[in-house]
């Protein structure tokens, strides 16, 4: 190639060239290969056209990990558009709400999505609105009819071919959109450019070595910044993709992991948290492991010492990021695990990491501060939302909210969070998104969710409540409601009583003190 | 009570917080209604083994046995035996 990859559809292109007939994903046991993905990207690209997308405008993505997925998403940035990739997990308004924040022109779903009915009721900017192909998605699909209003997978495609017509793509252009942890009033949609998921992929592949031969089992949602940079470096390699959408049966993915010789591994915290708790892993064969990557929350050591007593012979990448920097800031290399362990390593290729005090100045190695990032993996901002985006972009620096501090060598411990986001498993929850559903009902007065220690998950959430008087209030009451309008890893595990909230002298509430109550 | 709906109990009052026995369907599937995640599992096998002595090997911890309140009813039979 004379010039760089501009997108991330030039390094799909590239591997459906070089390896058309390896598989690129596995689900249930289908596999497409690249040479048929890159066809039914092609030709879905060409349906987005002929149904009206413009350069620039927005599809929202309904759809669980799946063949379905894929397609869709490099289909949207080869028409040109941005890929919305939805959270599956969350409820009618949450996601009617993200629709309508990024103005999205067309939605491609999976038939038998629950939410999807109330999300065509609020069609709002929706034009097109298409549904995968229900045996490719999941079983909770299968066999369910098109929703009036929408076209299936097959008629859509029917009336267009294979052409592969590139759009010119402006590299600083955005590419996607990944709606992270807000509220009603101050949306996080985190606007990512084809530069940007183009130099993570490249920085990734750098670091990771991998290869057309390598073959992972995959567990991370790709609607996250985590999976999504699983996904493009494994199609840039030209790798396999083995899908396992789901967690609740850890024994399964195991299984699936020495039954398909799977040489990779990706997972938060909680995930080899879940494993170790509830696989004897030693009863499997899985001498296939290549690499282990974990990202998403620091892994406490001890964690870190099992998982790699249990999979001794695989090299564990202990890893850093945000989806503010398209996945990845940092990772600790193999070789200097046992020297730095505790530490998220260094910066990826082409990334800076600074520590800076509260004016923006670097500090000494050794002294703690905020986290900062500069480097092609930095966002161009939050999708129109120029205050929230003027908070963490400054000075041609990403203030990540992370504190840390860097030794001599560059290597990064982070100590702490200046915000009060909640991380539970792979998820990042604003308690002011719990907070604002709650007061919803009748009889809260007043309410602060937290984040609580969990073995697992690392944090659940708790919500203390001061109820106003002789409101009869229950838990469970509490919980229901959330349930009916969040995603359930929203929905507190915890809900405390309290007569007040304890406060600062200017009224702020100081959540840490709620952190140990109960 | 039977099996079937001491689990159903359980399963409504902790991941649906209610007691409207209209809201899951003894055959439902709890992976497709999206009810019970990775560590929701881990409680409910803790419910079972305390309220009905079975212990649930690791091996048995597949959607056969645990994905709907009687496929959960029909597992803690065959436990029994």
């Amino acid at each position: 190639m004379a010039a760089g990859p501009a997108s991330l559809v030039d390094l799909l292109r590239e591997s459906a060239r070089r390896f058309p007939e390896r598989p690129a994903i596995l689900q249930r046991g289908a596999a497409v290969s690249y040479g048929e993905l890159w066809r039914g990207v092609c030709r879905a690209a060409n349906a987005l056209r002929v149904g009206g997308l413009a350069p620039g405008e927005r599809v929202a993505l309904l759809i669980e990990n799946s063949p379905g997925y894929v397609m869709a998403y490099y289909a949207v940035l080869q028409a040109g558009g941005v890929a919305v990739g939805l959270n599956t997990a969350m409820r009618g308004a949450e996601l009617a709400r993200n629709v309508a924040h990024c103005a999205a022109n067309a939605l491609i779903a999976m038939p038998g999505h629950p939410e999807l009915p109330a999300l065509m009721a609020a069609r709002g900017t929706l034009r097109q609105i298409v549904t995968t192909p229900a045996t490719a998605v999941s079983t909770a699909a299968a066999g369910r009819a098109v929703p009036a209003g929408a076209i299936a997978w097959h008629d859509w495609l029917a009336a267009v071919d294979e052409s592969d017509v590139s759009a010119a793509v402006d590299s600083c252009a955005p590419a996607s959109i990944i709606y992270t942890s807000g509220t009603t009033g101050d949306p996080r949609g985190v606007t990512l450019t084809h530069r940007n998921l183009v130099a993570n992929t490249q920085s990734i592949l750098a670091y990771l070595g991998l290869r057309e031969t390598d073959r992972i089992v995959n567990v991370l949602p790709f609607y996250y910044s985590y999976g999504n940079s699983v996904l493009h470096t494994h199609l840039a390699a030209g790798a396999s993709l083995l899908l396992e959408n789901s967690l609740t049966y850890p024994h399964l993915v195991v299984q699936s992991m020495a039954n398909e010789r799977a040489t990779g591994f990706s997972g938060v915290p909680a995930t080899f948290a879940l494993l170790l708790q509830r696989v004897p892993l030693a009863d499997h064969d899985l001498s296939s492991l290549r690499y282990l990557t974990q990202a998403g929350g620091a892994m406490a050591p001890a964690l870190t010492r099992r998982l790699r007593a249990a999979l001794p012979a695989a090299r564990l990448f202990v890893m850093y990021g945000q989806t503010e920097a398209t996945a990845r800031i940092s990772y600790l290399p193999p070789e200097r695990l046992d020297d730095k362990l505790g530490t998220v390593g260094i910066g990826i290729p082409g990334v800076a990491i600074e520590v800076q005090d509260a004016q923006g100045r670097r500090v000494a190695a050794g002294v703690e501060g905020e986290v900062c990032v500069r480097g092609d993996n930095v966002m161009l901002g939050y999708w129109e939302n120029p205050a929230a985006t003027a908070k963490v972009l400054r000075d041609g620096w990403l203030r990540t909210g992370d504190l840390g501090r860097l030794d001599e060598e560059g290597f990064l411990t982070l100590v702490g969070r200046s915000s009060d986001m909640i991380k539970t498993g792979a998820h990042r929850v604003s308690p002011l998104e719990i907070e604002e559903i709650v007061l919803e009902l009748a009889g809260v007065a007043e309410c602060a969710a937290v984040g609580v220690a969990d073995p697992i998950l690392g944090e659940v959430v708790r919500v203390c409540v001061v109820a106003a008087e002789g409101a009869g209030l229950e838990p469970r009451t509490v919980q229901a409601h959330c349930r009916n309008r969040l995603a359930v890893y929203k929905v507190p595990k915890e809900v405390v009583f309290v007569a007040t909230l304890p406060k600062t002298a200017s009224g702020k509430v100081r959540r840490f003190m709620l952190k140990e109550a109960g | 009570m039977s099996a079937a709906e001491q689990v159903r109990q359980y399963i409504l009052e902790n991941f649906l917080f209610s007691t409207d026995t209209s809201l899951l369907g003894l055959d439902e599937s709890f992976l497709e209604r999206g009810l019970i995640d990775s560590t929701g599992m881990l409680e409910v096998i803790l419910f079972l083994e305390e309220s009905f002595g079975v212990k649930v090997g690791d091996n048995e911890m597949v959607p056969e046995n645990l994905d709907s309140v009687n496929r959960i009813a029909a597992f803690l039979e065959r436990k029994k035996v």
